[in-house]
């Protein structure tokens, strides 16, 4: 089985805004981020005006443990941006870390066949750097499968 | 109960012809399928003074052009030169279904007395969907980057995790695409009317976002329908028999905008709807003699059944199979074809067949003895939008 090719792959560069600098800031120094709620303790993905949890307005941003599981999945054959021609087939995930329940992040399946995104299979963060401004958090499937 | 239920009706429907890309301006459409609402409900344009739509273009990364890839009511508005026009919304919340609903709403206020409504689809040239330019903005900051591109994917990863939840094979849809294709070869306005459509041909089919194959998404096309409100006084007055609305609700589901992949919302967003319009009606799942449910891609009818209460979570593919959605079935469903066999129009070809097959207008496909048919004009795992129409006003 073979792995996505994503060396041709030209990635969208994620332009960051004033909720989700820190997010990326933190990604550049190759830490995880997440928004959280300093009033009920909600952590949340992508970061928002308030919290979804409580409605405090009173959030900040703490770094979170890499590991989690695919909360979900698609492969794409389709071939609908040429930017991501060469990759097909890719996986295309969905991340519930273990230390922040409900907050989903994307990613790509990255150093493992396509077929091996399972639901519940689990997976630890990696970080790919698109510039000298923009590392992007990425998936790959945990040593130890719990 | 409703104290409003069955005071407003469908009295006319309207159709375009539905072509795979555009061959003329998407107003000519709109204004093609606007003629023959009215003209079918017998009143004369100068008799409608209520317009309402939902412009939304669907396809990503497009120029908006008004009518030519959508038709504002301002366009509408330019074509008609209604003398009498005294009301008209463009909604911008729960898709065309809010149009319906609002034009409900300023029916029974008594602001105008026959409204029209259209959806006007425009299917651009080149890529449907595309990602975001060189930069990520917004949401997209956290999707497009790992080639996200459209609903398809979001809407993807959300069936992946419900069939392997619930141990579950996508091979089972290939039930209501074939049914679908079934009623959409009894219906002369549907793209694919005279396109037969196999379970061999579904289960060949090549993958696009898995686990979605090609017949598990609807085909991109030019087209608009329509149709036209009124009191149920002045139904009763008209030719058509009237379809009655015996209740509605609708209810958004997106918990954080951007957000994909989650399946906790399309429960929520499907049932607080449908409760809405249940409770309003007076009816059960179980009264439903007929149903439309929303099917851009083929999982939004798993959540419709399941949200709406027609079946438990998890059983929606079991539910379809051994003939319940035929037309002798239990349940008949999507039976105007869906638009997986229609083309791409939005919810309100649904609302369409919903209100033919309440008021016994369907031709070939009419459901025996409907007097309940139910809608569920969008998909739930975004937004919750359902309606009753009745034969009998009760």
């Amino acid at each position: 089985m073979t792995l996505s090719d994503w060396s041709q792959v030209t990635r969208p560069i994620p332009v960051p805004n004033e909720w989700t600098k820190p997010f990326w800031d933190a990604a550049k120094q190759g830490v995880l981020a997440l928004q959280r709620c300093r009033s009920c303790g909600h952590f949340q993905h992508p970061p928002y005006a308030t919290c979804v949890n409580c409605i405090s307005v009173d959030l900040t941003f703490e770094p979170v443990p890499g590991t989690g599981t695919i909360y979900a999945y698609s492969i794409m054959y389709h071939a609908g941006d040429k930017r991501f021609a060469a990759a097909i087939p890719y996986a295309s995930i969905i991340v519930e870390l273990d230390a922040a329940p409900g907050a989903l992040l994307a990613g790509n399946l990255l150093d493992a066949p396509y077929t091996e995104a399972k639901v519940g299979r689990r997976v630890e963060v990696v970080f790919q750097a698109l510039n000298e401004d923009i590392t992007l958090p990425q998936f790959r499937l945990a040593p130890n499968q719990a | 109960m409703w104290e409003n239920r069955c005071k407003v009706a469908v009295s006319g429907v309207g159709f375009s012809t539905i072509t795979r890309s555009a061959e003329m301006p998407l107003a000519a459409y709109a204004l093609q399928a606007v003629k023959a609402a009215v003209a079918d409900a017998g009143l004369d344009m100068a008799d409608i003074d209520g317009l309402a739509t939902y412009a939304e273009l669907p396809a990503t990364g497009h120029t908006i052009v008004d009518g030519i890839s959508i038709v504002s009511v301002n366009c509408m508005m330019a074509m008609l030169k209604l003398p009498n026009l005294s009301w008209h919304v463009q909604v911008d919340t729960v898709n065309i279904g809010g149009a319906v609903q609002q034009a409900v709403n300023a029916l029974l206020a008594g602001v105008c007395t026959y409204a029209v409504v259209w959806r006007a689809m425009h299917n651009p040239r080149g890529t449907y969907q595309n990602l975001p330019g060189t930069y990520a903005q917004g949401p997209a900051q956290f999707t497009a980057p790992y080639g996200f591109g459209g609903p398809g994917q979001g809407m993807a990863v959300a069936y992946t995790r419900w069939l392997e939840r619930h141990n579950q094979k996508r091979e089972k849809m290939a039930t209501l695409a074939v049914t679908q294709r079934q009623y959409a070869n009894k219906n002369p306005h549907a793209y694919f009317y005279k396109t037969p459509l196999t379970r061999e041909d579904y289960l060949n089919s090549r993958m696009v976002a898995y686990p979605f194959c090609l017949y598990d998404c609807d085909i991109p096309v030019q087209g608009a329908v329509a149709l036209v409100l009124t009191t149920a006084e002045r139904a009763r007055d008209l030719k058509p028999r009237p379809a009655y609305i015996a209740g509605y609700g609708q209810r958004l589901a997106f918990e954080v905008a951007g957000r994909i992949g989650s399946l906790s919302s399309y429960m929520a967003g499907g049932s607080s709807s449908s409760r809405l319009t249940w409770e309003r009606s007076g009816f059960t799942p179980q009264d439903v003699d007929v149903a439309q449910i929303y099917d851009g891609f083929s999982a939004s009818v798993i959540y419709g059944l399941e949200s709406y209460g027609f079946c438990k979570e998890g059983e929606a593919l079991d539910f379809i199979q051994d003939g319940r959605i035929e037309p002798d079935g239990a349940l008949p469903l999507n039976t105007f074809g869906g638009s997986l066999s229609t083309g791409r129009i939005h919810g309100l070809w649904h609302i369409i067949e919903g209100a033919l097959q309440a008021s016994g207008r369907a031709e070939d496909r009419q459901i025996k003895d409907v007097n309940v048919s139910f809608v569920g004009a969008s998909a739930p795992i975004v937004q919750g939008t359902t309606f009753i129409f009745v034969r009998e006003p009760y």
